[in-house]
């Protein structure tokens, strides 16, 4: 049984859940922090207050003793002057209009004295300094002795308010992730089912993990795939019995034929077995139940061309090898065979002549081709005869053996040793075929 | 001279009768059997020269029997199987069955064949012979029971049935001449290709395949007389 689960619902739900809890706690923490920054709307109330008292008094005195009451006035925080001049107000120095608000908020009588705010950078850190005027037009100038710690507030804030929110997206994003692992598996699996990949029909079992419903469907589909696997496994099983158990009553039927007295008869008895061996060997060999499994060995592949030629050549057919007297390469060779004897046939059946070049170029693939100067194939159908049971002369006369499977067993063989079967037309008439294997690199 | 025994082993009753008639016809004697217990009884009672087993019989399997056999005696054996594929072949050549016939067969196919086991087991195999089968010559490697030949390079070096009796030949003979006639005959005994290529051919192309880098194959012409595998031959 599969084991009771929080589900993808609840899943995504605790995961909200957990987002928002997350959220609330950082908001609260941030103003929180808020609030200390509004600790600076204390500090403007401090400067406008310590500012009315200071132009109160200096206002009271006389000019001669303003410079030294004005020293009397600086304390830890302010460091306070008078000058009679006004000093150059510098351009750069970015003013400060909030707080110049702020302290005008506070002490309206600030407003009339022609405030100045700025903010100027002495050192690494920045400090509020300024001047207003006396009532006789003279100067005050003020600064304060403690830098301001943050100098871009608004956007300061709006980063920190991003910064739990970019989090919180990437947290969610992961958990959902994760939660959606075993589904991707899935889809991945679904994917490659039926291609072959890794062994013919081998099952990928795909892990149970994650959320109930999940493993419901990865449950699902792993079963479905093991009775896919079986159907086709028996399907091939009894075609391959089938198919053996054809070759007894054959080889009766070709004994018996070879006790028929008339030449004629006996012969065309002969061709039927044949033609119907040959259709039961594609078949098997299609299906793969003749059960091999060939591993790879190191094989001569020049020699293993040059025979298929020799071979033809010894049944009075015009083939010929082109290409080097060795070349070893590691791939399973009764396969190959399989797959270049076919080749050989195909072209002997459409063309006259035929030739096997064997390309092994150091640096390059393997490329093995087979030539023929037969009639070729319409550009049209030249996917189209790689298919099983495809066989482009139904319509036309049907003299081919077989079941329109071996172009599709060579694909099969091909495609096992990680290489490519291309067709195309040559120029100068018939057809080429050629087998580009890129494991064989010199 | 009495005629050679051959006893066929095969379930299916037709194809057993059948293939009885056709070895009678060419001058074979034929004892039957339909399964192992039959098949042990027919090898205590008399002298049988060779064994036509099937390879899928109810009960114990043919590759078991051969093995049994094998233990037991030399006796021939050339399996009759269903599954015409080639690895099926080799295994059934390296449990030490002497050949190897797909169905469906004819019977000049199965006469010839036959023949071809009868005089090799007949002229120059000892018992003890046969289980060594491994030749090394010049870094090649011919494994007999299998059929297969190796190059100094250690990959597979595909040779026709008519190629590899040729180079048994030399083998058996390394460093004597061989006749000419007398590979022509062996060639001849050989079935199948029923081609009409001369032994110079046959020859040429064994050469080609054996020639290494640069190295020129270890078969020389003596004119007028035959070939020579001008190599020693080691056994393992």
């Amino acid at each position: 049984m599969i084991r009771p689960s929080v589900g993808l619902l609840g899943r995504i739900v605790a995961i909200l859940l957990l987002a928002v809890t997350i959220e609330f706690a950082v908001s609260t923490y941030l103003y929180e922090r808020a609030s200390h920054v509004s600790v600076r709307d204390d500090e403007a109330r401090r400067l406008a207050e310590h500012l009315i008292v200071a132009r109160r008094v200096l206002n009271e005195r006389p000019a001669a003793e303003r410079r030294e009451v004005a020293e009397e006035l600086t304390t830890d925080r302010y460091i306070v002057g008078w000058s009679t001049e006004t000093p150059p107000r510098p351009t750069i120095a970015p003013a400060m209009d909030s707080m110049r608000r702020q302290i005008v908020d506070w002490e309206p009588s600030l407003a009339a004295t022609d405030i100045h705010l700025r903010l100027t950078s002495p050192g690494r850190t920045s400090v509020v300094s300024g001047d207003l005027r006396l009532d006789d037009g003279t100067l005050l100038s003020f600064r304060m002795r403690e830098g301001v710690r943050t100098l871009d507030l608004a956007f300061g804030r709006v980063l920190l308010a991003l910064i739990p929110a970019i989090a919180l997206m990437l947290l969610s994003g992961v958990l959902i992730g994760r939660i959606l692992q075993p589904l991707r598996m899935l889809a991945r699996a679904a994917d490659k089912l039926g291609r072959g990949a890794g062994g013919q029909g081998a099952p990928l079992i795909v892990p149970e993990r994650g959320p109930g419903e999940v493993r419901h469907v990865t449950r699902a589909f792993n079963r479905m795939q093991a009775r896919i696997g079986r159907l086709i496994d028996e399907r091939t099983r009894a075609l391959a019995a089938v198919g053996h158990d054809l070759r007894t009553p054959l080889a009766r039927l070709r004994l018996r034929a070879d006790a028929i007295r008339d030449d004629e008869v006996r012969e065309a008895i002969g061709t039927d077995i044949e033609e119907m061996e040959a259709m039961v060997s594609s078949l098997l060999a299609f299906l793969g139940g003749e059960g091999d499994v060939e591993q790879p060995e190191l094989t001569d592949l020049a020699i293993l061309c040059a025979n298929l030629a020799d071979d033809a050549a010894d049944h009075g057919r015009d083939v010929h090898y082109v290409g080097p007297d060795h070349f070893d390469c590691r791939l399973r060779r009764f396969g190959m065979k399989r797959a270049l004897t076919n080749l050989v046939e195909n072209a002997l059946h459409y063309g006259e002549r035929a030739t096997i070049t064997l390309h092994a170029d150091p640096g390059q693939d393997v490329r093995i081709r087979v030539e023929d100067d037969g009639p070729g194939i319409p550009p049209e159908s030249l996917e189209l005869v790689l298919e099983p049971f495809v066989r482009l002369d139904t319509a036309r006369r049907r003299d081919t053996v077989g079941f329109g499977l071996g172009l599709s067993i060579v694909a099969r063989v091909v495609a096992a040793e990680g290489g490519e079967l291309t067709l195309a037309n040559r120029p100068a008439g018939g057809l080429c075929a050629e087998i580009r294997l890129p494991h064989c690199r010199t | 001279m009495t005629p050679p025994t051959i006893l066929i082993v095969e379930d299916d009753p037709a194809l057993r009768t059948l293939t009885a008639r056709a070895l009678q016809e060419n001058g074979f004697a034929v004892k039957l059997a339909n399964a192992a217990p039959e098949m042990w009884q027919a090898l205590e009672v008399g002298q049988i020269d060779l064994i036509l087993l099937d390879i899928m019989l109810p009960g114990t399997s043919g590759i078991d029997l051969c093995r049994q056999v094998r233990q037991k005696s030399a006796v021939p054996i050339i399996f009759i199987s269903a599954k015409g594929s080639e690895v099926d072949r080799v295994v059934g050549l390296e449990l030490g069955a002497d050949d190897y016939l797909a169905k469906p067969f004819g019977t000049r196919e199965l006469v010839a064949r036959i023949r071809a086991v009868l005089r090799r087991g007949g002229l120059e195999k000892a018992p003890g012979e046969r289980e060594a089968g491994i030749l090394g010559f010049e870094g090649w490697t011919a494994n007999l029971p299998r059929r297969e030949l190796m190059s100094p390079s250690g990959a597979q070096v595909e040779l026709t049935g008519a190629e590899f009796d040729l180079l048994v030949a030399f083998l058996d003979n390394a460093q004597r001449v061989v006749a000419r006639e007398r590979l022509i005959e062996l060639s001849r005994a050989r079935i199948g290709d029923s081609s009409d290529r001369s032994i110079d051919v046959l020859v040429s192309r064994l050469r080609r395949k054996l020639s290494g880098a640069g190295g020129a194959a270890p078969i020389v012409t003596v004119r007028g007389v035959g070939y020579m595998l001008n190599v020693p031959v080691e056994r393992r």
